[in-house]
């Protein structure tokens, strides 16, 4: 009796969270696949075709572009974004006064908005009076000027300040996980004699495993949603070098108006999403099973 | 929902007008005009510092003191902004009031929707204004005889602002051929100066502001006409391919900086502006922009001068490629009072006091009134006396499908970084034959 009105509870406090979560992303993500099997402008009349949109976008080879760059992109926030914070976060993990001016900048960005960092890299990647170019020449080193956001390596150069801008993110969630572990497992360690890099490899760095595992899967979510940070330097373009699975689908829908393409470009999104998802979470229970 | 509320308080609104009209000698005005105040939604691009903006801003904010009882909502945002914002309450048919609109390829789409209506009975009660714009100002504007609105400026698309001191130090001549521009181009370049700055990061620029004036020099306005409508010519035509050969051989001839396509319109003005580059390409819009912001020494250097002519092109050597400007959407939801408001407000806007204020801002209308010569900065008389003579072409992406100008601007990002003229011209037709049959 007693269980079941805990539970009724329980689910009474669910429902209006539910029911928002329904409302606002389950119901669109399946109005939205209901709309790829059309073909409509955004305007008038839609007209039923199938399958179409998405043979079209299997065959479209911008849509092999953006998924190609999405994956550098996820890579290079899971192999950037995290090493570089987790690093910055063991240095900096303990209280003073550089440390704590260490920490606020690194964090910075994080507080900034995607358009103030896009406009500031846009600056520093300028062909013409860009910082970095003009570095490169103070330093004699003229052979390595490039134009950064173009065809060739528009991409790579993109990299940068997406980790530049996320790592402040990733690093206060490392100093919060190390500041929690107990201070008697360290005492134990020092006890045993373990200091120095073999504390951290074999106590530090297993305590905040978990820790990790979720850091990893926030920023391959999040590297596969990215979207505003290119829509401002580079706008997929030039010629979709740039292109990513959102710029492509906002693009389509909204430069080209082609409302029932765009719908089926997300809902492939949405599939790759979880693909990707379950991947990771199947290798993560294989590490897991092995070890017990 | 919302609809139904509107209509019910616009209905309710309306009879109130009604009633306290009838006992109106010495009523109760106070509540009166509360009640009687119309409301009107209006989007707009007017956002920026330069001449037009404030000017246009200027007559919205008379046009509220004139009318006590209409009030505006106003919500500016940046061009393309406006299209994306546009677009999306289209699909939602949630229309503002009253909106910036472009002519052809959008005002079509929303008739097609039924998102508009027509101005014609407006229109028709104020001939002395209908009569006074210039030829054919209303046809991007006009479906099926019926007028949705009309041009509030005139937008030719390129011209070649040039440094005249820049000029003369390198001793060059305005180029007035496709070979004199190329060698311009090389001179410039030994000589360390930019030739051309571009921005072409917003991928409709060089479309717009370069590539339509080539296209149009070489197949000529009925080629493209054709084209567009794919009737009787095809994008892989060989005139076709020959116009992006053409602008291939301008890029690769170093005409532009490097970088190009990764720096805006904002960037490309500020490159001139700073006496880096010889000149830039752009549309009558820049205008406004270069008088009210270039420094005094570039300012008093620039003059404004026609692409050059290509020859055996088949279309006319002085003409640009230029659209009659924005005009103002009427929302098909409104009627009555609001519908007679609204109506007062685009003449506010597009009729001869709009134009007279747009036309002392600097910028070019489609409307017959005389500039006043010594009000107006030399510059933009230059612009306005070249404009007496010049024809316009059309556009691209004022006769393109939404589609295929997405596909064509990014194209040529492509062509100008080495693609191969023949399957980006198979592309472009690809696309507009796709979206011609889907219509």
């Amino acid at each position: 009796m007693k269980a079941l009105s805990s539970r009724k509870f329980i689910l009474m406090g669910l429902l209006p969270a539910t029911l928002i979560y329904a409302l606002f992303v389950f119901v669109p993500v399946i109005w939205s696949s209901y709309y790829g099997f059309f073909d409509w402008s955004g305007i008038g009349e839609a007209h039923y075709i199938g399958f179409d949109n998405y043979v079209e976008i299997f065959r479209d080879p911008i849509f092999w572009t953006a998924l190609n760059n999405n994956i550098i992109f996820v890579l290079a926030s899971v192999f950037g974004q995290i090493p570089i914070a987790l690093i910055v976060a063991i240095l900096v993990q303990k209280d003073g006064r550089l440390t704590r001016f260490l920490r606020t900048a690194v964090f910075m960005p994080m507080v900034l908005s995607t358009v103030v960092i896009g406009m500031i890299w846009q600056y520093i990647y300028h062909p013409q009076i860009g910082i970095l170019n003009f570095l490169l020449q103070a330093l004699g080193l003229e052979s390595w000027q490039r134009v950064w956001l173009s065809e060739d390596y528009g991409i790579f150069s993109l990299i940068p300040p997406l980790i530049w801008s996320f790592v402040g993110l990733y690093l206060i969630i490392f100093i919060a996980a190390l500041q929690n572990i107990p201070g008697e497992i360290h005492d134990a360690a020092n006890l045993d004699g373990a200091t120095g890099a073999r504390k951290l490899w074999s106590v530090t760095l297993p305590m905040i495993k978990g820790t990790i595992i979720v850091a990893v899967v926030l920023c391959i979510s999040g590297s596969l949603k990215s979207f505003d940070l290119v829509y401002i330097m580079t706008r997929g373009g030039p010629a979709h070098a740039t292109e990513l699975l959102a710029t492509y689908m906002y693009n389509s829908t909204f430069s080209s108006y082609r409302y029932g393409f765009g719908s089926a470009i997300s809902t492939t999104i949405v599939l790759i999403s979880l693909v990707l998802i379950g991947i990771s979470q199947w290798i993560m229970s294989l590490k897991s099973k092995s070890k017990t | 929902m919302r609809r139904w509320t509107k209509t019910a308080a616009g209905l309710l609104l309306s009879s109130m007008v009604v009633v306290s009209a009838c006992g109106g000698n010495g009523g109760n005005n106070e509540g009166g005009t509360a009640g009687d105040k119309v409301k009107l939604t209006v989007w707009h691009n007017w956002t920026g510092q330069d001449g037009k903006a404030i000017a246009m801003r200027g007559l919205l904010e008379q046009f509220e003191a004139d009318h006590p009882n209409i009030e505006l909502e106003t919500e500016g945002l940046p061009t393309d902004g406006l299209k994306t914002r546009l677009r999306t309450v289209a699909a939602a048919n949630e229309m503002p009031d009253l909106f910036v609109m472009w002519p052809d390829v959008m005002t079509k789409e929303f008739v097609g929707g039924d998102l508009i209506q027509p101005i014609n009975d407006y229109l028709d009660s104020k001939p002395e204004w209908r009569d006074n714009f210039i030829e054919n100002a209303l046809d991007g504007y006009t479906v099926d005889d019926n007028i949705y609105s009309v041009p509030m400026n005139l937008a030719p698309t390129s011209f070649i602002y040039y440094n005249q001191a820049i000029f003369d130090e390198h001793n060059v001549s305005v180029p007035q051929t496709w070979d004199e521009l190329l060698a311009a181009v090389e001179t410039f370049k030994e000589g360390g100066v930019i030739p051309i700055a571009l921005g072409n990061k917003a991928n409709w620029f060089v479309q717009s502001t370069i590539f339509s004036t080539i296209g149009d020099r070489i197949t000529g306005s009925d080629w493209f006409l054709k084209a567009a409508s794919q009737d009787g010519a095809s994008f892989t035509d060989p005139q076709f391919v020959e116009a992006l050969e053409k602008l291939q051989e301008l890029g690769e001839a170093g005409a532009f900086q490097q970088g190009f396509n990764s720096i805006d319109e904002n960037q490309m003005v500020q490159l001139y502006f700073q006496g880096k580059a010889a000149m830039f390409i752009s549309g009558g819009w820049a205008m406004a922009n270069v008088v009210s912001n270039a420094p005094e020494d570039i300012l008093s250097q620039t003059h404004v001068a026609l692409l050059p002519a290509i020859e055996g092109g088949a279309g006319d050597p002085a003409s640009t490629a230029g659209v009659v400007g924005t005009g103002m959407g009427i929302s098909s939801k409104l009627e009555g009072a609001r519908k007679d408001a609204a109506m007062e407000l685009l003449y506010a806007l597009a009729g001869p006091e709009g134009q007279q204020a747009t036309l002392d801002s600097a910028t070019l209308v489609s409307y017959n009134i005389p500039l006043d010569e010594s009000k107006a900065s030399p510059l933009f008389v230059e612009l306005y006396n070249l404009m007496q003579d010049t024809k316009i072409s059309p556009v691209y992406d004022s006769k393109l499908s939404s589609a295929a100008v997405e596909v064509t601007n990014n194209s040529l990002q492509e062509l100008l970084n080495g693609g191969d003229p023949q399957t980006i011209a198979q592309r472009i037709q690809d696309a507009q034959a796709a979206a011609v049959k889907r219509q």
